[in-house]
C-alpha cells in the first residue's frame, strides 16, 4: 500500500514516518507540510492512503479532502489533536481518524482497518470526501492546475463549467482550466452557487444575464461575459427555481 | 427616555397647579375676565417650556460635570441673564399681543419693577427645576454605573473561568503531547525537557488567578517556556527575537496576561503561513508606562476584527485592574500584526 503523510508539524511527521516504515506492506511515497502541497501530491502521486492532518496553514485537511474527486479518492485517515465537530462526523460516517497523541497500538488498529477497507470497501474514500465536504460547506475556492502546480481560484470567479469526457473545463473571465473531475462531483463540492443547464454544462447563477426561449421549451442562456449557452428543457425548472423566477 | 418622561410629567403638573392657583386667586376679583389668568400663566408656561426643551437638547454635554454639582449648576446658571431678558420680553410681548386683540387693556406694574420681580422669580424657579433635573440625571447616572459595575463583575468571574480554559487550549496540549511522543523515540533527553516545560507551564496556569500580579521577569520566563515548546513543534517555521530593556524587568504585570498574545501570534502567524515567520517580543518602560509589543510577520488583520477568547480575556482583565490607564491595541506593522500593550508601571 502506497501512503502519503501530511502534517505541518515536523515532529508529527517524524513519528508517523518512523512507525509506518516498520510496516512491511507499506511504502511512503511522500510527505507534505501544508494543504496545497498535499492536494498536488495526491494528484501527482496517486497514493492508496493519506494520513491527513486537519489543522494546517493555507488549506485545512478537511478542505483538501473536499477538493478531491470522490470516485478516485485515496483512503483517508484524518489526524487531529482536537476537532469536536469533525470527530463526531467521522464517527457517524465511519470515516477513519487518528487522535493525537496516539500510541503504536492505536496506529496498528487504524492500519488493520485501512487494509480491510482497501480490499472490501473501496467506496470508503468517497465517504471520507463527502464527510469532509459536509464539514466545510460549499467550497469558496477551487483547486485548478496551473502548469505543473496547483492554484486556488475563487468559486465566485467561475462563469461556467463544461464536461468533456473525463475532464471539466472551468471558464473564468481570464482563463480556462481543465481538471480531471466529473461534473457531478464538482457540483457536489461547489454547492448551490452553480446549476446544471445541460447534461454537460453548469453555470454560475450570478453570471447569468438573460434567457431567451427557443423552440420546444429549450432556452438560450446569455452570460454576462457574452457567452451564449444552450439550456435543455429538462433543466429549465431547476434554473428558474434557483433564479427565483 | 425615562428622565424626560418624569421631568415633563412634573412640569405639566407644576403648570397645571400654577394656572389653577392663578384662576382661584382671581375668581372673585372684579374687572378681571375669566380668560385673563390663562393668558398670564399660559404665556409664562409657553416661554418657560421653550427654555426647558432647549436645556434638554444642550445639557447632555454638561453630563460629565454631574460628579461636580457646583460646576454643573454654574454651567447652567451662566445663562440666567440671557434667559431673564428674553423671558420677560417674550412673555410680555405675548400678553400685550393677546390683549391688543381684545377690548381689554393689560394693566401691569412699572417696567423697572417687573424686571426686578420677574428676574427674582425666574432665578428661584430655575434653581428649583435645575435641582430636579440634577436629581433625575444623577439618579440615572448612578443606575447606569451600578449596572456597568455588575456586568463588569460578572465578566470578571466568567473571564477567570475562560482564562483557565484558554490556557489549557486542548489543541496546544494534545499537539504538544504528540510532539513529545514523537521526540522520545529519538531523543529522550529532549523529550524529557519538553515534558518538563509543559508541566511548568500547566502549573503556572493553574496557579495564576485573574488578579495576581507578577514581575515582568517571571512573566517572560513563562512566555519563554511556551515559546520553546512552540519552536519545537514548528521547527524551522519560526524564529523568535527577544528585546527586553533591563529596567522593564521589575515592572508589575498581571500574571499570564502575555501568553494569549503570543499564542495569537502563533495561531494567526505561524500556523497559517507556509513561509517562515518571525516573532519579536519587546518590552521597555517610558516614563511611568510599560510598553510590551508582540509582533509577528506574515499575517494581516481582518477588515472587521473581532476578539477571540484570548484577546477578550486580556482586555477584560486590563479593564478591571487598570480601567482607562491600560491599553491593548492590534495594529498592522511591517508585513504582519503587532499586539501593543501599555500598562502603568505601578499597579495601583
Amino acid at each position: 500500500m502506497r501512503v502519503l503523510i501530511v502534517d505541518d508539524e515536523p515532529p508529527a511527521r517524524d513519528k508517523l514516518r518512523r512507525w509506518l516504515a516498520e510496516q512491511t506492506d507499506l511504502s511512503i511515497v511522500g510527505e507534505c507540510a501544508d494543504g496545497l502541497e498535499a492536494a498536488a501530491s495526491i494528484t501527482a502521486l496517486t497514493p492508496d492512503a493519506v494520513f491527513l492532518d486537519i489543522q494546517m496553514p493555507g488549506m485545512s485537511g478537511l478542505e483538501v479532502a473536499a477538493q478531491l474527486e470522490s470516485a478516485h479518492a485515496p483512503l483517508i485517515v484524518f489526524v487531529t489533536a482536537f476537532d469536536e465537530h469533525a470527530i463526531k462526523a467521522f464517527e457517524l460516517n465511519a470515516v477513519d481518524y487518528l487522535l493525537k497523541p496516539y500510541d503504536k497500538d492505536r496506529l496498528q488498529k487504524t492500519l488493520v482497518r485501512l487494509r480491510g477497507r482497501r480490499s472490501e470497501a473501496p467506496e470508503a474514500g468517497a465517504t471520507a470526501i463527502h464527510t469532509a465536504r459536509a464539514q466545510t460547506g460549499s467550497s469558496e475556492r477551487l483547486l485548478v492546475p496551473k502548469g505543473e502546480a496547483l492554484q486556488l481560484i475563487d468559486a465566485s470567479s467561475i462563469h461556467w463549467l463544461e464536461a468533456d469526457d473525463n475532464y471539466v473545463h472551468v471558464h473564468t473571465a481570464q482563463a480556462r482550466y481543465m481538471i480531471r473531475r466529473t461534473l457531478a462531483d464538482l457540483l457536489s463540492q461547489l454547492g448551490e452557487r452553480f446549476t446544471r443547464i445541460h447534461k454537460s454544462v453548469a453555470v454560475n447563477i450570478a453570471e447569468v444575464k438573460s434567457l431567451s426561449p427557443l423552440f420546444k421549451g429549450d432556452h438560450e442562456v446569455h452570460m454576462r461575459s457574452g457567452a451564449v449557452l444552450r439550456m435543455s428543457r429538462r433543466y429549465k425548472d431547476e434554473l428558474f427555481g434557483k433564479m427565483g423566477a | 427616555m425615562r428622565v424626560n418622561r418624569a421631568l415633563f410629567g412634573l412640569w405639566a403638573l407644576f403648570w397645571a397647579l400654577m394656572i389653577a392657583v392663578e384662576v382661584q386667586d382671581n375668581h372673585d376679583a372684579t374687572g378681571i375676565r375669566w380668560w385673563e389668568p390663562f393668558v398670564w400663566e399660559g404665556s409664562s408656561c409657553l416661554v418657560a417650556t421653550f427654555w426647558l426643551l432647549l436645556e434638554r437638547r444642550v445639557s447632555t454635554r454638561w453630563n460629565e460635570y454631574l460628579a461636580e454639582p457646583w460646576r454643573w449648576f454654574a454651567k447652567h446658571l451662566l445663562w440666567m441673564p440671557v434667559i431673564c431678558v428674553t423671558f420677560i420680553i417674550s412673555v410680555y410681548a405675548i400678553r400685550l399681543g393677546v390683549y391688543s386683540l381684545t377690548s381689554e387693556t393689560y394693566e401691569h406694574e412699572p417696567w423697572s419693577f417687573i424686571f426686578f420681580y420677574e428676574s427674582l422669580k425666574l432665578v428661584l424657579f430655575a434653581g428649583l427645576w435645575l435641582g430636579i433635573i440634577f436629581g433625575l440625571e444623577s439618579f440615572k447616572r448612578w443606575k447606569l454605573e451600578r449596572e456597568k459595575l455588575l456586568t463588569l463583575q460578572k465578566h470578571l468571574a466568567e473571564s477567570q473561568l475562560a482564562q483557565l480554559k484558554a490556557q489549557l487550549q486542548p489543541h496546544f496540549l494534545f499537539n504538544t503531547l504528540n510532539t513529545i511522543s514523537s521526540l522520545m523515540q529519538v531523543d529522550v533527553e529532549r523529550a524529557d525537557r519538553l515534558l518538563t516545560r509543559l508541566a511548568d507551564l500547566l502549573r503556572s496556569s493553574l496557579q495564576a488567578s485573574a488578579r495576581d500580579l507578577t514581575s515582568l521577569r517571571e512573566e517572560l520566563k513563562l512566555l519563554g517556556l511556551y515559546a520553546e515548546i512552540m519552536q519545537e513543534r514548528f521547527a524551522g517555521r519560526v524564529t523568535i527575537g527577544w528585546n527586553i530593556a533591563s529596567d522593564a524587568n521589575e515592572a508589575q504585570v498581571p500574571a499570564m496576561l502575555l501568553q494569549p498574545l503570543l499564542e495569537n501570534a502563533f495561531k494567526h502567524g505561524v500556523e497559517r503561513s507556509r513561509d517562515p515567520v518571525s516573532i519579536r517580543i519587546t518590552a521597555e518602560t517610558r516614563g511611568e508606562e510599560l510598553h510590551v509589543t508582540i509582533t509577528n510577520s506574515g499575517s494581516s488583520l481582518p477588515e472587521a476584527p473581532s476578539d477571540g477568547i484570548g484577546m477578550r480575556n486580556c482586555r477584560e482583565r486590563l479593564e478591571v485592574m487598570y480601567g482607562a490607564r491600560a491599553r491593548l491595541d492590534l495594529v498592522h506593522e511591517g508585513d504582519g500584526v503587532a499586539a501593543k500593550l501599555t500598562l502603568p508601571v505601578k499597579p495601583a
